[in-house]
């Protein structure tokens, strides 16, 4: 059961086949290395179990130690039995099968955790359950999770998030718009029409900026309500109210769902989860199911905002149509090179792979619904 | 390093390595752990901590330390951990609370976070002297409690290169007005300090295993770490040395591939398609060379670094001896980095066990005294248990 020891002088002092019993005694006395923590020197002891009190016997030492004071260790196929006496001594079992059987004849159970460390049968239930376990938590536990979370915060965390994010993309990435002054109030206005046919109560506090900046077309929404238009996005719709009514809607639609602080929250829970699967083994790969989960909610989150836009769209008095033609536009403008796609199947391909690692979905995707939104 | 830090024990004559008199003993060290049956451990906590969101942790870790430990035997008689699983779990809960506060407050406004990244990095140290002082008091061989004497002002002193250009950039961000336009003696600044960052890397590295390592103790036993900063700078020299030779090879050949392609594109009655495959198969080819990058030095600079650690500590009466080969470990870790991504992480039990047998089984004790007859007359102290959680959270890696 235990390596040959290499060395002369220890190897008398441990190595012990199990004596055969001689009292009557039930469970049969077994043998066991004793320290009593303060010498290192092993002595053998008989080990016998009488009335819930551990006895221990032999080269000097006669010990009566109530049997629930003792750390008794737990069934393992590989390795000795070490139990600890609680005035900080131990004995140790090197014949490991010899010491279960004992145990188990004296009456000590073992916990359901050690049958189950011991069973293939519910170490591959326990694989079943885990697979279960994260994907249930990834599909619904940590959107809702992060649904709670966020519903607790008060509304001034994303306020201080939004603008402490805006003033350092302000100082990195963006420049003050060089749109005329009337022609970004003209837009702002028609937002505000457009929203004011909303219920009321279901428009968010929200603040229209214009900056220009290296990004080209693009619109955001920062925590607390902040949604930046570029001046790039503007000139590709050739300032055209309505398309712009609808980018802003889907803006105002993260605005609402506060998409923002939830994906913070979702990224720290994903993050939490994987480094307690992965952590072990490899922060890089830890990090993977972050970067995938991430991207995953993200696209949901543009789903809903899309929603949101043929709303505000819809209640407007605007067709959700004339998204179709600025995804064209995007579309057509993030492949000049390849020769002529028809936007639709162009888009059709980078779905493929791209949808595991991308955070929008696919062009074709929204096109065909804001389609199909205008139809209905 | 002063001789006076170690007592030997009262029966026995004080000697020095190299005396012809006394016979070297030799004490193996074996690892009896099986993959299968820490898979099995393994998977069952897991499912336990993710149904417990983690406060199963402290259980599973015992747990886990507990197998690792009782399956090495030196000399035929096991480790073993004697930490408190309840006990741990508050230790947790307060040093989560703070993690979670550290890394929240980077949110709220850049100087919470900056606030919050020196707080952790000032206690940083009194953190690792416990987690060291904790792991050591809870584990045991034959009986007797290991110690950790090293002390808090002691992990200050070792930290010291790492905070004098950490207290520089500091200041200097402090002193910058205008943080758009740094002005020249900022940026030449920040620059030198990272260059003598890097280049004091090594010597930190030194410091802090000389800190853990001339402090480690077992009955009237005290460790000494033999060696300078000059080995550690070696080890590290080769490790980034290896690096770049991966990167040389790697890339290489993707230069090699692209060439190729590129000739055999020119000729004519070939389409453009060629050439767009070759560059996917060469992006395909640099991506799988910055992983083999990554994975290569490391088992490179984990056998030399044992070797060195490990050979050279001790003291005049008991010392280790460290092999560890390279190309064994380099093996055996590509092979687990292949099965744990083929099984989607189940494989992980399996590699953990192999890489620590195989670590393990490359270390001997070399003593001149016998074991049997160390003594230790202190109650054994069971150390902070904060401090154990810290070390789990914050990422310091006590390692072996």
């Amino acid at each position: 059961m235990r390596p040959a020891t290499c060395s002369a002088w220890t190897s008398g002092s441990s190595l012990h086949p199990p004596t055969v019993a001689t009292a009557p005694a039930t469970p049969d006395p077994i043998t066991a290395d004793y320290f009593d923590g303060r010498s290192a020197r092993a002595r053998v002891v008989q080990l016998s179990l009488v009335d819930g009190e551990l006895h221990l016997h032999g080269d000097g030492v006669a010990l009566r130690v109530p049997a629930h004071q003792v750390e008794w260790p737990e069934r393992m196929r590989h390795g000795p039995r070490i139990a600890r006496l609680p005035d900080g001594g131990s004995l140790q079992g090197h014949d490991a099968p010899a010491w279960d059987a004992w145990a188990l004849a004296g009456g000590r159970g073992e916990s359901w955790v050690v049958r189950a460390q011991q069973s293939w049968r519910w170490a591959l239930g326990s694989v079943l359950g885990l697979s279960v376990l994260l994907a249930a938590m990834y599909v619904w536990g940590v959107p809702w999770a992060a649904r709670v979370a966020v519903a607790a915060t008060p509304p001034s965390v994303d306020q201080a998030i939004g603008e402490s994010a805006l003033q350092s993309l302000d100082q990195q990435w963006l420049r003050p718009s060089k749109l005329p002054a009337e022609q970004q109030q003209r837009l702002r206005a028609a937002f505000e029409r457009a929203t004011a046919a909303l219920p009321p109560g279901s428009v968010p506090a929200h603040r229209i900026e214009f900056r220009s900046g290296p990004m080209g077309p693009n619109a955001f929404a920062l925590p607390g309500g902040t949604m930046v238009l570029t001046d790039a996005l503007v000139e590709l719709v050739q300032g055209d109210e309505a398309v712009i009514v609808g980018v802003l809607g889907h803006e105002l639609g993260h605005v609402q769902q506060r998409h923002g602080l939830r994906l913070l929250v979702q990224a720290g829970a994903i993050a939490a989860v994987s480094s307690v699967v992965l952590g072990d083994f490899s922060t890089l790969l830890a990090g993977a199911p972050v970067l995938l989960g991430q991207a995953s909610y993200s696209r949901d989150a543009e789903r809903e905002a899309d929603a949101h836009a043929v709303t505000v769209l819809k209640a407007a008095g605007l067709s959700p149509a004339v998204m179709v033609g600025f995804f064209e536009k995007v579309s057509a403008r993030r492949m000049p090179a390849k020769e002529g796609p028809a936007p639709g199947s162009g888009a059709d391909q980078d779905s493929r792979l791209g949808i595991a690692i991308a955070s929008h979905p696919a062009d074709a995707e929204r096109i065909r619904f804001f389609r199909d939104a205008a139809a209905r | 390093m002063s001789p006076s830090t170690f007592t030997n024990p009262p029966t026995r004559q004080r000697l020095s390595f190299g005396s012809a008199e006394i016979r070297d003993h030799l004490l193996d060290v074996r690892f009896t752990g099986s993959g299968s049956e820490y898979f099995r451990i393994w998977i069952v906590n897991l499912l336990l901590m993710l149904v417990t969101l983690s406060l199963y942790y402290p259980w599973a870790k015992v747990r886990k330390l507990r197998y690792f430990y009782g399956n090495t035997l030196v000399d035929g008689q096991p480790l073993d951990f004697h930490g408190k699983p309840l006990k741990m779990l508050r230790g947790y809960l307060l040093v989560g609370l703070l993690l979670v506060l550290y890394s929240v407050a980077g949110n709220f406004s850049p100087e919470a976070g900056l606030l919050a990244f020196v707080l952790v990095a000032a206690l940083w140290p009194a953190l690792l002297k416990s987690s060291l002082q904790f792991r050591m008091a809870n584990t045991s061989w034959r009986g007797l409690r290991f110690r950790f004497m090293g002390t808090v002002g002691g992990a200050y002193r070792a930290m010291l290169p790492l905070f004098v250009p950490g207290v520089l950039i500091l200041a200097a961000l402090v002193a910058v007005p205008d943080e758009k336009n740094p002005p020249m003696w900022y940026v030449a600044l920040a620059g030198g300090v990272t260059l003598v960052t890097l280049l004091v890397l090594p010597w930190l590295w030194y410091q802090l295993k000389q800190y853990q390592h001339r402090h480690y103790a077992l009955g009237q036993l005290q460790t000494e770490l033999r060696t300078g900063p000059w080995a550690f700078y070696k080890v590290f020299l080769k490790t980034v040395g290896v690096f770049l030779g991966v990167l040389a090879v790697v890339f290489g050949a993707v230069f090699l591939l692209l060439g190729a392609v590129g000739l055999s594109s020119a000729l004519p009655g070939r389409s453009g398609g060629g050439l767009g495959m070759a560059l996917i198969a060469g992006l395909a080819l640099g991506v799988f060379g910055l992983i083999v990058a990554q994975i290569v030095p490391r088992p490179y600079f984990v056998s030399r670094m044992q070797n060195l650690l490990w050979s050279r500590t001790g003291n005049n009466s008991m010392r280790f001896r460290s092999k560890l080969k390279f190309r064994p470990l380099l093996m055996l870790t590509v092979k687990n980095w292949l099965l744990v991504l083929l099984t989607l992480g189940l494989y992980w039990p399996f590699a953990a066990v192999a890489v620590t047998r195989m670590r393990l089984h490359a270390v001997t004790v070399i003593t001149r005294v016998d074991p049997a007859d160390l003594l230790d007359d202190a109650r054994p102290a069971d150390g902070e248990a904060a401090g154990d959680a810290a070390g789990d959270l914050f990422g310091l890696d006590i390692g072996l």
